[in-house]
């Protein structure tokens, strides 16, 4: 996607691919010297900033401590597990939506009002509903990542071209199919757009829940370890969370380039990245 | 069987304005195994009488019959080709072909027969697997025909089929849909701009008014095709009949005659 850079200097030719690569990585690499360089000169109290290399000191003593792969096992769980459940419900009200003037009626004002609410907002009420743990937790992740997922999932459906729809009638297509072969798929671009910054909501609203309400979790451990001063371990879960959600994005762009790989505009804006 | 019969047909569009008058008292009747072109300028209206006799659009006032039923929405008794194709882009060039003939509720191995020899008819052995997004214009449009030729339909709706395509491309594509009318006789209305490609290919030539759009000239073509493209293109009979059908549409836009 276009969140990188276009590194337009450089010719777009197998044998300079891995230079790109590399060059992508740069801004990275820069801000992780300067952290370290910062850090190392004394500019900075290095109890309130631990350096880089402390940093994944502790990452690697808290893994092979097992703190981490317990925890980030849980956090893993609530997130993923919160974007799959509104993911699904966010495309079935979309869905809904594009295609019932009633349904649009009534879960348009819902979704206008509560779009911009931050979701974490509701963690206290949701401790008071349902206490601490999972339930909370997986709650408010579900809730956000279900916003994003229905407003791309309406537009998607609406961007399908007329055109398209009519064939699908002239070719005898019932009703009831036009939703799953014709509207679904075509929205499909547009849908896991939603999906993708769900994901990123979907780790901010986990580490967020699991600060105020849970027993376990990355969220949590990062909590303690602030809590207690313990600053070059907050960061090693912090690092822990980034690195995960790295991944997990990674990974969903790979799932999108697969089921994509019929979609114009997707190649065209993701033949840089 | 499939004789279209269109009387007395008003549409008119809604707009801020009021209403804006579309189509005026359109009466036209095809012939079943007909070739009939509508030709006139652009914005006349002659794609909205083909989307209201593909069941898509509905008319204000007047009747539309196809063998003396009333059109009441779409069906697959007439199949329809785009100028923007309408492919699903989602699917591969076999699945595009398959798809109404799965509608349909054709069994797999009929089905799949049926896709062979299309792709076969319309020349993209190799390309089964590929996604209209690889395609270029010309074989998308040929996919497009395949697809609506797929589930036999009646009749064919063709609206401005080759507008998009390189003339070489367009020539080609002519004469493929030419062989296929011959082979096989379906009732077809082909709506263009195109002076020559309508009286190329058609038995008659309806010609359209400026908006709002109604029926002011008929050309009946009779030209001898047998000599091939070139023969028949360079006949006095065709360049005759071309001529008078170019006169009859220069008048509608309202060109001074010099």
């Amino acid at each position: 996607m276009a969140l990188s850079p276009e590194l337009t200097f450089l010719p777009d030719e197998p044998r300079w691919r891995w230079l790109r690569g590399t060059f992508r990585l740069l801004p990275i690499a820069i801000f992780l010297l300067i952290w370290q360089v910062v850090v190392d000169l004394d500019l900075v109290d290095r109890s309130f900033l631990p350096s880089v290399s402390d940093t994944f000191a502790a990452l690697w003593q808290l893994t092979r401590d097992g703190e981490i792969g317990l925890n980030l096992w849980v956090s893993m769980y609530r997130a993923l597990g919160g974007l799959l459940i509104g993911s699904v419900l966010g495309v079935a009200i979309g869905l809904a939506m594009a295609t019932s003037e009633r349904a649009n009626e009534f879960f348009g004002p819902l979704v206008a009002t509560t779009y911009s609410l931050p979701k974490a907002s509701l963690v206290p009420l949701f401790i008071l509903w349902f206490g601490i743990g999972d339930t909370t937790d997986m709650l408010t992740v579900v809730l956000a990542c279900l916003l994003p997922v229905i407003v791309s999932t309406y537009h998607g459906v609406k961007a399908v071209p007329p055109v398209i729809l009519w064939s699908a009638r002239a070719m005898g297509t019932p009703r009831h199919l036009v939703l799953w072969r014709i509207l679904f798929p075509g929205a499909l671009p547009s849908i896991l757009t939603g999906v993708r910054i769900a994901l990123g909501f979907c780790f901010v609203l986990t580490i967020s829940a699991e600060m105020i309400a849970a027993k376990s979790g990355i969220g949590k451990l990062i909590f303690i370890y602030g809590e207690n001063g313990a600053y070059v371990h907050m960061f090693g879960g912090l690092l822990a969370v980034i690195l995960a959600a790295f991944v997990a994005d990674r990974a969903l762009l790979a799932v999108m380039s697969y089921l994509l790989r019929w979609d114009d505009a997707y190649h065209a804006a993701s033949a840089h990245g | 069987m499939s004789r279209i019969c269109i009387e007395r047909l008003d549409k008119r569009y809604k707009s801020r304005d009021g209403d804006v008058p579309a189509l005026i008292d359109i009466n036209l009747e095809i012939e079943d195994g007909e070739f009939v072109s509508i030709i006139g300028p652009s914005g006349c209206g002659k794609s909205t009488l083909l989307y209201i006799l593909g069941g898509f659009i509905p008319a204000d006032s007047g009747t539309m019959q196809i063998d003396g039923k009333p059109i009441t929405g779409p069906g697959i008794d007439r199949g329809i080709v785009f100028q923007e194709y309408a492919l699903f882009p989602w699917l591969t060039v076999a699945q595009n072909i398959l798809y109404g003939l799965e509608m349909a509720g054709v069994p797999r191995r009929r089905r799949e027969d049926i896709v062979g020899q299309l792709i076969r008819t319309v020349n993209l052995e190799g390309f089964e697997n590929r996604f209209p997004r690889e395609l270029s214009g010309g074989m998308k449009q040929r996919v497009a025909i395949a697809r609506t030729l797929a589930y036999d339909p009646k009749i064919l709706l063709l609206d401005e089929p080759f507008g998009a395509l390189d003339s070489q491309t367009r020539e080609a594509m002519q004469d493929e849909l030419r062989r296929l009318w011959l082979a096989q006789r379906k009732t077809v209305l082909f709506v263009t701009h195109d002076v020559d490609e309508a009286v190329y290919l058609s038995e008659r030539v309806v010609v359209m008014s400026n908006r709002p759009g109604h029926i002011v000239e008929e050309f009946k073509i009779t030209v001898d095709r047998s000599g091939g493209r070139e023969a028949t293109v360079l006949s006095s009979a065709f360049i005759t009949l071309r001529n008078q059908v170019w006169l009859s549409v220069r008048r509608q836009v309202g060109a001074p005659s010099l």
